[in-house]
């Protein structure tokens, strides 16, 4: 039996004018897995993900979520998805439980199951301390944790976060990652989209990198890293004189990629840190002193610029 | 599956045989089902209502200005304004009150426009709730908020003097035209907010437009008084029907000039059936294909 899908479209399409926002997307996203859509502003993350959960009717194309047609049978997708959008969308004027019970009781439950529904929430994702306060009170961070929260008040079959992350200083993304970890490990399958390579890197199973509407690469994280080229090793020298030194002393042995303004040399490592250890040890006889010696592997910046560079206009 | 996630599902109910455990709602969510669609509407109708306590300024919006014009007419314009065979509280009140509710426009547009704007109705449309009773919520939600405004101006209006000339059977006629009235110009204005997306836009769009018709409506000053060209204006301003309706309701008085100020209330329900005819399945339309800005 082949892992059911929890999304599938073909030639996906959405035009705006002459604008076409997405086009011609095929996507598959797997029960019980994370896929991340990963790409600049206006690569059509939004306006896929809008078409998915039913805010948006495709110009062109089909697409199947939890096995119904967003178009034609949308209480179906809507009943078994829950979306959480770019903008944290809760009544600023009520507290984080009055939102959540809200939605909980639009989700047709009688208030005493919701308030036990959202009792359970607040503990299981630490709530309980913003519980009751006004939305327009918390901090970016807590909000998105609320608004996440808010997504909850089911087991969705698949949950589609709009960025989830965008704006949020590093310590509340922690936890917004963290909770999303938890989910996953709850099994929710989980389609989020991202302009940061790194939260696509550290939470999807699977990557689809778009730009201007297109898919331009998918794999898994590993994948897409290792089609850009292999690990390197990054030596930075104290000042510019050592640097001199450096190459001077290296040239010959190692194919060296210097960066003057950084006061830094890359030599390619692919054996990793048996590499490492021979770099470092060649490094140790030449006697100059160094700031940093650091392995480090293509990261997905890397891949971006190097799998969008072809489809630029 | 974790405890946690696992107590989710409602006690009782048979486990679905997928793999996925999913909650099972309580209440009826077949589409199209009446009931569903009430406790839909009346769920969001709450949210807003709720937050008016929290908010009490927001009421503003539908207060601050008949209460101003109530004051300023009454007390400083109104020494000036002779309204023959009235006293001027029994002119001005009604024609506030009849003013107010093409006014609203101004108030539910804005709500609408900040609703859309800020992704709490893209989240209510996401949910398995049925689409028209958001829409039906942002326009019963204004209407109610826009009878407590009325309200308070009426009270202060009592206070200052005003006395309706009201049978038990005018009052029930009074009531009538004001719901509609305000159910009318609330649906327009849910549309110009669906369509404008800005607050500020809808109150310059609303300053712009209803305001010189406002004052052309015969509010204020009669319109017999008035120079041709504002005069022919005025005897075909829509809002001039709704001050001469509910002033004709309210104290029995009778404006003459062009026929729907002669005949105020059928021309007030003529327009309003208009407006509705017209906004209603606009704003219907314009909700389904409605996209983030």
């Amino acid at each position: 039996m082949t892992a059911p899908l929890a999304v599938t479209t073909h030639g996906l399409t959405r035009r705006y004018g002459d604008v076409v926002a997405v086009d011609g997307l095929d996507l598959e996203v797997a029960a019980q897995t994370v896929v991340a859509l990963l790409g600049p502003n206006g690569a059509g993350k939004t306006t896929t993900v809008r078409m998915l959960a039913t805010l948006e009717a495709p110009s062109a194309g089909t697409a199947r979520v939890c096995g119904f047609d967003p178009v034609s049978q949308g209480d179906e997708v809507r009943r078994r998805i829950s979306l959480t959008g770019q903008f944290a969308a809760l009544e600023d004027n009520l507290t984080a439980r009055e939102n959540l019970v809200l939605m909980a009781r639009l989700r047709g439950f009688r208030r005493a199951t919701a308030l036990r529904i959202v009792g359970e929430l607040v503990d299981r994702l630490d709530l309980g301390e913003v519980r009751d306060t006004l939305i327009k009170n918390l901090s970016g961070g807590q909000r998105r944790r609320v608004d996440l929260a808010a997504s909850l008040v089911v087991q969705p079959e698949l949950l589609v976060l709009d960025e989830p992350t965008t704006g949020l200083d590093p310590r509340s993304r922690q936890m917004v990652w963290s909770t999303m970890r938890d989910l996953v490990a709850a099994g929710v399958t989980l389609l989020l989209t991202t302009q940061y390579l790194e939260e696509a890197d550290v939470l999807a199973d699977r990557i689809v990198l778009l730009d201007h509407g297109r898919v331009v690469a998918t794999g898994t994280p590993t994948d897409l890293k290792s089609r850009i080229g292999e690990q390197r090793v990054d030596v930075v020298a104290v000042d510019t004189a050592a640097l001199d030194q450096l190459v001077a002393a290296l040239d010959g042995a190692f194919e060296l990629q210097v960066l003057r303004e950084r006061r830094s040399v890359s030599i390619p490592a692919p054996g990793g840190s048996a590499d490492l250890a021979h770099i470092a040890a060649a490094l140790r006889a030449t006697g100059v002193p160094l700031d940093e010696v650091a392995l480090r592997r293509p990261t997905l910046d890397d891949a971006f610029l190097a799998l969008t560079a072809g489809t630029a206009a | 599956m974790s405890p946690s996630t696992s107590t989710l599902v409602r006690p009782g109910a048979e486990e679905a045989p997928s793999a996925e455990r999913r909650l099972v709602p309580e209440l009826g969510t077949r589409p199209g089902s009446f009931r569903r669609y009430v406790r839909e509407t009346a769920l969001l109708v709450g949210r807003g209502l709720r937050t008016i306590p929290r908010v009490p300024e927001r009421l503003l919006d539908v207060t601050i200005q008949p209460i101003m014009f109530t004051l300023l007419f009454l007390y400083v314009f109104g020494s000036a304004i002779d309204v023959p065979g009235m006293r001027y509280q029994d002119y001005l009140l009604p024609g506030l009150l009849g003013q107010g509710l093409a006014f609203g426009v101004m108030g539910a547009g804005a709500a609408t426009a900040a609703d859309f704007s800020s992704g709490v109705i893209d989240r209510f449309r996401s949910l398995p709730v049925t689409r028209l009773s958001v829409i039906s919520a942002q326009v019963v939600g204004q209407v109610l908020e826009q009878i407590i405004g009325m309200a308070i101006v009426v009270g202060l209006g009592l206070a200052l003097g005003w006395r309706p000339d009201l049978t038990a059977w005018g009052f029930l006629e009074l009531s009538g035209l004001v719901l509609l009235g305000l159910f009318a110009f609330t649906w327009l204005g849910v549309l110009i907010g669906m369509t404008f997306r800005s607050p500020d836009a809808v109150q310059g769009l609303g300053f712009g437009v209803l305001f010189p018709l406002a004052f052309l409506a015969g509010t204020f000053v009669p319109i017999d008084g008035m120079a041709a060209v504002p005069r022919a204006i005025a005897e075909w301003d829509p809002i001039s029907a709704l001050v001469a309706a509910v002033r004709q309701v309210c104290q029995g008085s009778h404006t003459s000039g062009s026929w729907q100020l002669e005949h105020p209330v059928p021309a007030m329900i003529g327009w309003c059936g208009l407006v509705i005819a017209v906004c209603v399945p606009l704003a219907l339309r314009r909700f389904r294909t409605i996209r983030a800005a």
